[in-house]
């Protein structure tokens, strides 16, 4: 049977039904059409799915939409101001961190949410946030130096 | 796209209805903690539970309390919460490091202390440290309560003591005694995502900071179904003054105590190789640890 859940995604409010066997992942590209979250591999290996959930990076693939009742969820679409984007993702643009773009949505939410807490951190601190995060085409080294940059800039 | 099949979810808003419920059940209801193990193997289609019932709105679940020097962890509090705890960290560093260790920060943000138990991996992260420890898992179910060790908990992959329709509610770690060290090292092909090829949890007490060991403590993962003691090598501890020799000697008597297997993982003279290096880091370590820092160190 459906539950109606309630939760808030990028600050707003919604308030639909889904049926308890739907992901966090399918409900918010089906229902939301919120595409930025994207699924990779759908049992936590990849990150691709990564989204904010009550503060905390998660993977949304083994999230159950209906366990998400009453959460504050992050997406990549609510990471930017208006049209300017995050300094995280003006990083990655600049500095190469990008080349298919499939993992980056997931890239970017495990780094912004590292430097939430820790606005310095140090090399390993970045490879250990973005360990669950897998990238096929960068080598995470452009990663890595584009998180440090952010950082840097974000300082200022 | 890896599709759940049909299943209804409840979310109980106390203990006694979430027991009510599973009873009901017959078997054919299922815990949900983190999700992080039930629903891949949902999505695999190795599990098939009728309904889930969430225990997020049962109260007491999400807390770590500390008393003299002994921890009560709720079954709910998550793997983070574990490696990120001052508390934690300070009383039983040998936890922390394997909370720090298991997945990624992703899963470890909703795995929980008390799905890494029920779901008996053998190469899990947590019941090694927590074996060593000499922690007890607290059981509820409709109309009858225990405490079990964790060690005999486990009763062979993905198997142990908890009868359907129980709860597990809290882990009750007691307080180590005074010169006790200890150390976890897992070996994994990668640091993050990597479930242990081998992992060995250590500890042991002085009976005063240059004396002899009056307990000590060895637990061996991912070389058995499950987690085992290296029983001949604690023996040869016991009554004994530490020393690199002793601990050598020891670290090959626990090749015998375990019976790896060989997979994609790893071969098993390999895991046996290194059953015996892991041994013999984590014992001078926790020597380390105990003959340096008074009232516990694991
Ligand atoms: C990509 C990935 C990597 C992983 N890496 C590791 C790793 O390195 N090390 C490791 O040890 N594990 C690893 N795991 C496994 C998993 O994340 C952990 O075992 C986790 O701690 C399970 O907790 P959970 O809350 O998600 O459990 P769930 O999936 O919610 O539950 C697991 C089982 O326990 C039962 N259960 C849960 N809570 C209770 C309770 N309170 N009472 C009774 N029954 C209960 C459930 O019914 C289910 O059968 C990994 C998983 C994934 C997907
Ligand atoms: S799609 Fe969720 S981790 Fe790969
Ligand atoms: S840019 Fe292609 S997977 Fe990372």
């Amino acid at each position: 049977m459906k539950k109606l859940i309630t939760f808030r995604v990028n600050d707003r409010e919604y308030e639909i039904a889904v049926a308890p066997n739907r992901t966090l992942t399918q409900v918010l590209r089906e229902d939301l059409n919120l595409l930025g979250t994207k699924e990779g591999c759908g049992v936590g290996d990849c990150g691709a799915c990564t989204v904010i959930v009550d503060g905390k990076p998660v993977n949304s693939c083994l999230v159950l939409a209906v366990q998400a009742d009453g959460s504050d969820i992050t997406t990549i679409e609510g990471v930017a101001r208006g049209d300017s984007l995050h300094t995280v993702q003006q990083t990655f643009v600049e500095m190469g961190a990008i080349q298919c773009g499939f993992c980056t949505p997931g890239m970017v939410l495990s780094a912004t949410s590292l430097l939430d807490k820790n606005p310095r951190p140090t090399e390993r601190e970045v490879r250990e946030a973005i360990s669950g995060n897998l990238c096929r085409c960068t080598g995470y080294q452009k990663i890595v130096e584009a998180v440090q940059e952010a950082s840097r800039r974000m300082k200022k | 796209m890896l599709l759940l099949p049909k299943f209804d979810y409840e979310e109980p808003k106390s203990l006694p209805e979430a027991l009510a419920m599973l009873s009901e059940l017959r078997g054919k209801g299922r815990v949900i903690a983190g999700g992080t193990d039930l629903i891949v193997n949902m999505k695999k289609g190795t599990v098939k539970p009728a309904c889930l019932v969430s225990l997020k709105k049962v109260d007491g679940l999400r807390e770590i309390v500390g008393e003299n020097g002994a921890l009560a962890i709720g079954s709910h509090v998550t793997v983070s919460q574990i490696a990120e705890s001052d508390q934690v960290a300070s009383a039983f560093p040998v936890l922390a490091r394997s909370a720090s260790g298991l997945g990624s920060p992703l899963i470890r943000n909703r795995a929980t202390i008390g799905g890494n138990i029920v779901t008996a991996r053998p190469a899990a992260d947590l019941p090694p440290a927590l074996i060593a420890l000499g922690a007890q898992v607290e059981l509820r179910g409709n109309g009858k309560d225990r405490k079990v060790p964790l060690d005999g908990f486990f009763t062979g992959p993905g198997s142990s003591v908890i009868e359907p329709g129980e709860v597990l509610t809290e882990i009750i770690v007691p307080a180590a005694p005074p010169f006790t060290g200890g150390d976890y090292i897992k070996l994994g092909h990668r640091a993050a995502l990597e479930i242990a090829i081998v992992a060995v949890a250590s500890r042991l007490t002085l009976d005063k900071p240059d004396g002899v060991i009056v307990d000590a403590r060895i637990v061996l993962s991912s070389v058995a179904p499950t987690a085992v003691h290296a029983v001949s090598a604690e023996k040869a501890l016991m009554g004994q003054r530490p020393s690199e020799e002793l601990f050598a000697g020891a670290a090959s008597l626990a090749v015998a105590d375990c019976s790896p297997i060989t997979d994609i993982r790893g071969g098993a003279e390999y895991r046996r190789d290194m059953v015996n290096t892991l041994v013999k880091r984590t014992l001078l370590k926790a020597y380390h640890d105990a003959a340096g820092v008074k009232g516990g160190g694991a």
